[in-house]
C-alpha cells in the first residue's frame, strides 16, 4: 500500500474495501449446521425404520452417533482456534448462543430420563428453531430464519401428531433448519471469500 | 469550514488498519497482512504510529511457541476513526 497523493476519496475507497473484507472474517459457520444435521436427520430416519419398521426394541441406540458429532465439533472447535487470525463480536456472540443451546439440550436429556420422553422431539425441534432464528437474524441469512420458523411450525404440529411420527417431523425439522441452510451458508461464504 | 483530515489517519495503510479492526474485536498481525497484502517491516511501523497516538492497544503474546501480536481499537481510535469519517463527509459535501 503507498501512500502518496492519497486523497479523501480514496480514503472512502479504503475504508469501504476494509469494511468489505471484514465481512469475510464471519467464520465459515456451516461445518456445525452440516455436521449435527447429517447426523440428526441419519439418527430420526434411522430410529424410525428400527422402532416402527423393524420393531427392534433398542432403537434408541442409534443415537449413539452423536458421539460421532462430539468428536468432530471438539476436533473442529480446536483446530479452528489456531487458525482464527480475528475474532468478531458477531461470532462471539453465536458462539455464546449455541454453547447455551447446547447446555439446555443436555439438561433437557437430564429432563427427559426422568419424566419420559414422549414430548422430547418438540422440545428438540423448538430448540433448532431458536438457534436457527438468532443466527439467522444476526448473519442476516433468510435460510436460516425461514428454516426455523419451520421448526417451529413442525414442533406445534408434533404436539397433535403421534409420538413415532415425531421421530420424522424432527428429520424433517432438521433438513430444513440445518441441513438445507447450511449447504447454502458454506456456498454463500464460499462465494465471498472469492470475491474478497 | 473544512477541518484538516486526523494525519494520524489520512495514511493508507494505518487507515486500513483503523477500518479492518472496527469491524472486528481484535485481530492479529496477520490478519492484516493478509487483508492489506502490505509488507510485514511496513505494518509493524505503522502498528506501532497507531499505538503511540493511542488508537489501538497492542498485546504481544506467546501461542503454541510463537510469537503473536494481537491489536485492539481503543475508545479513543474509535472516536478519531468516527471524526474522520465524519470530517469527509463534510469535505465531499463541500466538494458538491
Amino acid at each position: 500500500m503507498q501512500n502518496e497523493n492519497f486523497s479523501p476519496e480514496d480514503s472512502i475507497r479504503v475504508i469501504q474495501a476494509m469494511i468489505e473484507k471484514t465481512k469475510s472474517t464471519v467464520a465459515d459457520n456451516s461445518y456445525y449446521f452440516l455436521l449435527w444435521g447429517w447426523l440428526v436427520f441419519i439418527g430420526c430416519i434411522g430410529q424410525f425404520v428400527l422402532k416402527v419398521l423393524v420393531q427392534y426394541p433398542y432403537h434408541y441406540l442409534i443415537w449413539n452417533i452423536t458421539f460421532i458429532g462430539i468428536i468432530f465439533s471438539i476436533y473442529h472447535g480446536v483446530k479452528e482456534r489456531g487458525h482464527k487470525k480475528a475474532k468478531t463480536y458477531v461470532s462471539e456472540s453465536l458462539d455464546n448462543l449455541w454453547i447455551a443451546i447446547v447446555v439446555s439440550y443436555i439438561l433437557f436429556d437430564f429432563a427427559f430420563v426422568r419424566f419420559g420422553w414422549e414430548g422430547c422431539y418438540t422440545f428438540y425441534m423448538m430448540l433448532y428453531a431458536l438457534g436457527c432464528f438468532v443466527t439467522g437474524r444476526v448473519l442476516k441469512f433468510y435460510p436460516l430464519i425461514w428454516g426455523a420458523i419451520g421448526s417451529w411450525c413442525l414442533a406445534l404440529i408434533s404436539t397433535f401428531t403421534p409420538i413415532d411420527y415425531n421421530i420424522l417431523l424432527c428429520g424433517l425439522a432438521i433438513l430444513i433448519s440445518y441441513i438445507i441452510p447450511g449447504h447454502l451458508l458454506k456456498r454463500q461464504y464460499r462465494k465471498l471469500n472469492m470475491h474478497v | 469550514m473544512f477541518k484538516d483530515l486526523d494525519p494520524i489517519l489520512h495514511s493508507q495503510l494505518r487507515l486500513a488498519i483503523i477500518s479492518l479492526l472496527i469491524g472486528v474485536k481484535e485481530a492479529e498481525f496477520n490478519y492484516f497482512k493478509e487483508k492489506t497484502n502490505a509488507t510485514a517491516g511496513n505494518l509493524s511501523v505503522q502498528i506501532t504510529k497507531l499505538k503511540e497516538a493511542g488508537y489501538i492497544e497492542v498485546v504481544k503474546q506467546y501461542k503454541d511457541n510463537y510469537p503473536q501480536t494481537i491489536c485492539k481499537i481503543t475508545p479513543k481510535g474509535r472516536r478519531a476513526f468516527e471524526e474522520y469519517v465524519q470530517d469527509l463527509q463534510t469535505y465531499l459535501k463541500s466538494r458538491k
